[in-house]
């Protein structure tokens, strides 16, 4: 891999990551349709290489969230300690980040492998990517017939219960499949749990930060598998340029859901996939 | 409540201990299969921690 192929990897693996387009898919579907044939996903070196990539996302969360990161560890120790959950703030997303957190690994740890296998094609990843979009569109409908039909008003994080929760933690975890996007679902279903734009954003930027930090601290093994060559500076300027990304790019969003929604991201997302599937079918791209 | 989070915790537990030593090897990948262990070792500890957790909230009885 050369070194502008890696920096241009990074970039879009920080971008891709926090908008709700699918990093795993474009990963596998920009590559192919550029013809960089001399990138094999099953590469150990660049498996290590995509490690450092969300090491540097999940860095560039942390810095963002820094403050409100400190004070949720701060209040999930201080509840422990205690024994008692109260209903301070920091300590009510905690539990709830805690929670959301599970699904996707327990679900991670069963179906990840089987999914790789059976759906790692460029195919399967502009056929998901074509479903992520109309999931995005499927969820702002159901958001604005929700707000009709009913007077519900939009509800914080903190006031989310549990299950709800829970359920945006498995909704997140479809994201396992290349093409769906784990922000996308996990915003979905904060909206259909009546958190308006902003907080599903929010929560799912927050939700992102354990789950890409500690896939890629599990997967550090990796960089050290027999046969990955990663350079080391290749691989500092690949972090360093995707944690960049990821911070603008989170800077970015949050300021864009506090007055648009999804469908700009799933016209992409049907446009993109549906011209890489039909790409795919005729064996231009593999 | 409480019981049953202490029987999770030490299901966990042992199933991590298991994976870790690769007896079981159920969802685990065939290549790479050391680092897989010990990411399902790890998994599996945290959800034991989890539970425990879950126990003490139960113990001291919670407010909401």
């Amino acid at each position: 891999m050369g070194i502008a192929q890696a920096l241009f990897l990074a970039l879009l693996q920080g971008v891709s990551e926090l908008f709700p387009v699918s990093s795993l898919g474009h990963i596998i579907l920009v590559p192919a349709l550029l013809q960089w044939r001399n990138i094999h996903r099953s590469d150990p070196s660049f498996l290590a290489f995509v490690v450092v990539l969300h090491l540097g996302t999940a860095l560039a969360l942390v810095l963002f969230y820094r403050r409100e990161w400190w004070g949720i560890v701060r209040a999930l120790v201080r509840s422990v300690i205690r024994g008692k959950l109260s209903s301070e703030r920091n300590e009510s997303v905690g539990w709830r980040l805690v929670v959301g957190t599970i699904p996707v690994g327990i679900i991670g740890l069963v179906a990840e492998d089987p999914v790789r296998r059976l759906f790692g094609s460029a195919l399967a990843a502009a056929g998901f990517l074509v479903v992520n979009g109309l999931v995005m569109f499927a969820g702002e409908y159901l958001r604005r017939r929700q707000q009709r039909s009913e007077t519900r008003s939009p509800r914080a994080i903190e006031h989310m219960t549990y299950a709800q929760s829970a359920a945006v933690g498995v909704a997140q975890a479809f994201a396992l499949l290349p093409g769906i996007s784990r922000s996308g679902a996990s915003i979905v279903g904060g909206l259909l749990c009546d958190l308006d734009h902003e907080e599903a954003a929010h929560f799912s930027f927050l939700l992102a930060t354990p789950v890409i930090g500690a896939a890629a601290l599990l997967e550090i093994p990796r960089l050290f598998a027999p046969g990955a060559h990663l350079a080391a500076i290749e691989a500092l300027e690949g972090a360093i340029l995707a944690g960049v990304a990821a911070y603008l790019s989170v800077a970015f969003l949050t300021r864009y859901f506090k007055r648009n929604d999804l469908r700009p991201f799933g016209w992409y997302c049907v446009v993109f996939g549906s011209i890489c599937f039909v790409l795919a079918r005729i064996g231009g791209i593999s | 409540m409480k019981a049953l989070a202490l029987v999770l915790a030490l299901a966990f537990f042992i199933l991590g201990i298991l994976y870790g030593m690769g007896i079981i090897n159920v969802f685990t990948k065939s290549g790479a299969a050391h680092a897989h262990h010990v990411t399902h070792l790890v998994v599996l500890w945290v959800l034991a921690l989890l539970c425990l957790i879950w126990a003490r909230f139960q113990n001291a009885g919670s407010t909401r």
